[in-house]
């Protein structure tokens, strides 16, 4: 199994998981997160915004289904046809075991 | 060293915290999320619930079939709802006792909604103040 952390755009996160929940992919975890990237946030005038409000979105998902959720989020998160700054990154990790507690059972 | 991620309802919170105190793990992080999980597929388990908000008379408040909409995402999983998102660092052989200890706490009768639990691996770790790393970092 896969962890993907997806940092989207706020405005982008309903649109994003209303696609991967018809998709099969219901559940996730959002927190509202604040951060930067390479470009080292956005100057406007002489005031440097470098905590720019972002969406972290929390998967876990099953190893096959890496491509199809990746290229969803890809296809849905950017904006304009070329993709501009500060439109996310992915992050993929392993996970070694998953619990669900109410049933108490190993696995998704 | 492995990192469980646990996200358990917002009332749990302490009952979680006291679960791994008793469990000898006392340092954890934790967050505020929302979050959704496994859709329900069988219309049958959220039918008597669904009549029953509905008959609750909220078209008052809001346009009709907006009501049916809202109820039915409320009912079958669709919607977000605020949850807390544990991060605990661990050494391997504790994994099984702290993640026993966190379904034990968390375990309700409703059957759905309490939460999931990941383990993940770690690849170091350094504690600041003395600078020691990897498994003595921990605690």
């Amino acid at each position: 199994m896969l962890l993907i952390r997806a940092i989207v755009r706020p405005e982008k996160k309903d649109e994003v998981l209303a696609e991967l929940s018809s998709a099969g992919f219901n559940a996730a975890t959002m927190v509202d997160v604040v951060g930067r990237g390479k470009q080292k946030g956005i100057k406007i005038g002489g005031m440097v915004y470098d905590e720019i409000p972002k969406t972290l979105i929390l998967m876990v998902i099953p190893e096959d289904a890496k491509d199809k959720v990746i290229k969803m989020i890809l296809a849905i998160a950017k904006t304009g046809t070329e993709g501009t700054f500060g439109d996310g990154k992915i992050f993929v990790s392993p996970v070694d075991e998953v619990y669900t507690i109410s049933k108490g059972t190993r696995g998704l | 060293m492995k990192e469980i991620m646990a996200i358990v309802r917002m009332k749990k919170t302490g009952a979680t915290k006291k679960a791994l105190i008793a469990t000898g793990v006392a340092g954890f992080t934790a967050v505020k999320v929302l979050g959704r999980g496994r859709l329900v597929t069988d219309p049958k388990a959220i039918e008597e619930c669904k009549e029953k908000l509905l008959s609750m008379g909220m078209d008052e408040f809001s346009e009709s079939g907006d009501t049916d909409k809202i109820v039915t995402s409320f009912l079958d999983g669709s919607r977000s709802f605020p949850r807390r998102l544990f991060t605990i660092l661990a050494h391997d052989d504790d994994v099984p006792r702290i993640i026993e200890a966190i379904a034990n706490a968390n375990r309700t009768e409703y059957g759905i909604g309490d939460g999931t639990i990941f383990v993940m691996p770690v690849a170091d770790a350094v504690r600041v103040r003395t600078g020691e790393a990897g498994e003595a970092a921990i605690w």
